[in-house]
């Protein structure tokens, strides 16, 4: 009998970048502003003209919800371009097309070089609707697992020991 | 009798969270300026006013500025003035967003973002807002810009 041991690599999100895209200068709209600040994980909002996005530093010890980032800038009738996550990081060891677990959640990593990160670093998330519809067809054509669809575990996971549905970000560097 | 007593109502509760109206006073502002010295709204009672909500990180704000500084120096010496409110967090970024546009108006600025004082009691939403009010500081119109702006500042600074 295989015994299936997920190692959970150590490490801790402190900030999170995201562009916003809608009709009017995003920016300029309290509504995404007062949106993100309502998250419990959530320090600071801080826009950023030169990226026209928003700088966001999440609490200390706290776990930041990267789907309700993403949640509070649709409910803000707005959409995101692009999602950057910052970490800080120490020997996780992330390969390209497969699945690591950070901080208790599921990476997939996608378009790297296998490496080992260490120090503070940057993921971009690629799954559907954290990019533009353009960027998010050339990613998702990167592998041809099916979760980048989803974002979440497929059958096909359960011999990895990962539950089906369960909620896995896809990222590159 | 008793549906038009609801509808009052309503209208009440709606006037109490909106914005300054149109045709009432403006409520006196005291911001601190750049040198960090209290400017009063008040004491720019007697020319025509525009009050500017803006911030360094507002695209559409730096632009209206661009407009602004052209016409700030003919329209200053008939009696008009440029009351800006910055929401700007980072005092650095105001200053430095000062020094590139090239502005040499009344600024203010206020810490807090959205959330801050005059901007809540303003209601603001989004920037750049705009107030323009005449010599009497009642409030005349709201967010014109271009030459829509320079031919009503014209017309109160004629009255």
């Amino acid at each position: 009998m295989a015994v299936f041991v997920i190692v959970d690599m150590q490490a801790q999100f402190t900030k999170a970048t995201i562009q916003a895209s809608g009709l009017t200068c995003a920016m300029c709209s309290r509504a995404i502003d007062n949106s993100l600040k309502q998250l419990s994980f959530v320090a600071t909002v801080q826009p950023d003209i030169k990226n026209s996005a928003f700088n966001i530093m999440f609490k200390q010890n706290d776990t930041a919800d990267i789907d309700a980032l993403k949640k509070a800038v649709e409910d803000a009738g707005f959409s995101v371009a692009k999602f950057t996550i910052t970490g800080v990081f120490s020997n996780t060891a992330v390969k390209n097309d497969e699945h690591v677990a950070i901080a208790g959640k599921e990476y997939h990593f996608l378009n790297i070089q296998d490496q080992v990160l260490n120090g503070e670093k940057n993921l971009v998330i690629i799954d559907k609707n954290f990019l533009t519809a353009s960027a998010f067809k050339k990613y998702s054509a990167a592998t041809g697992m099916q979760c980048i669809k989803t974002g979440k575990a497929g059958s096909c996971c359960e011999k990895a020991g990962l539950a089906a549905g369960t909620r896995i970000f896809h990222v590159t560097i | 009798m008793k549906q038009l007593l609801f509808v009052s109502f309503l209208l009440v509760s709606i006037a109490v969270s909106a914005q300054p109206p149109i045709g009432s006073l403006s409520p006196e502002i005291i911001l601190k300026d750049v040198s960090g010295n209290a400017v009063s709204l008040s004491s720019l009672k007697g020319k025509v006013v525009l009050i500017d909500f803006w911030a360094s990180w507002c695209g559409p704000c730096r632009k209206a500025n661009k407009h602004l500084v052209s016409i700030y120096p003919s329209l200053k010496a008939k009696g008009f003035e440029i009351y800006s409110i910055s929401i700007d967090d980072d005092k650095n970024d105001w200053k430095k967003a000062i020094a590139a546009d090239k502005i040499n108006w009344l600024q203010v600025n206020e810490n807090g973002g959205w959330n801050a004082p005059v901007a809540s009691q303003w209601n603001i939403n989004q920037i750049p807002t705009s107030y323009l009010l005449d010599k009497e500081g009642k409030i005349i119109a709201r967010d014109l810009a271009g030459r829509q702006l320079d031919s009503k500042i014209n017309q109160l600074l004629k009255k």
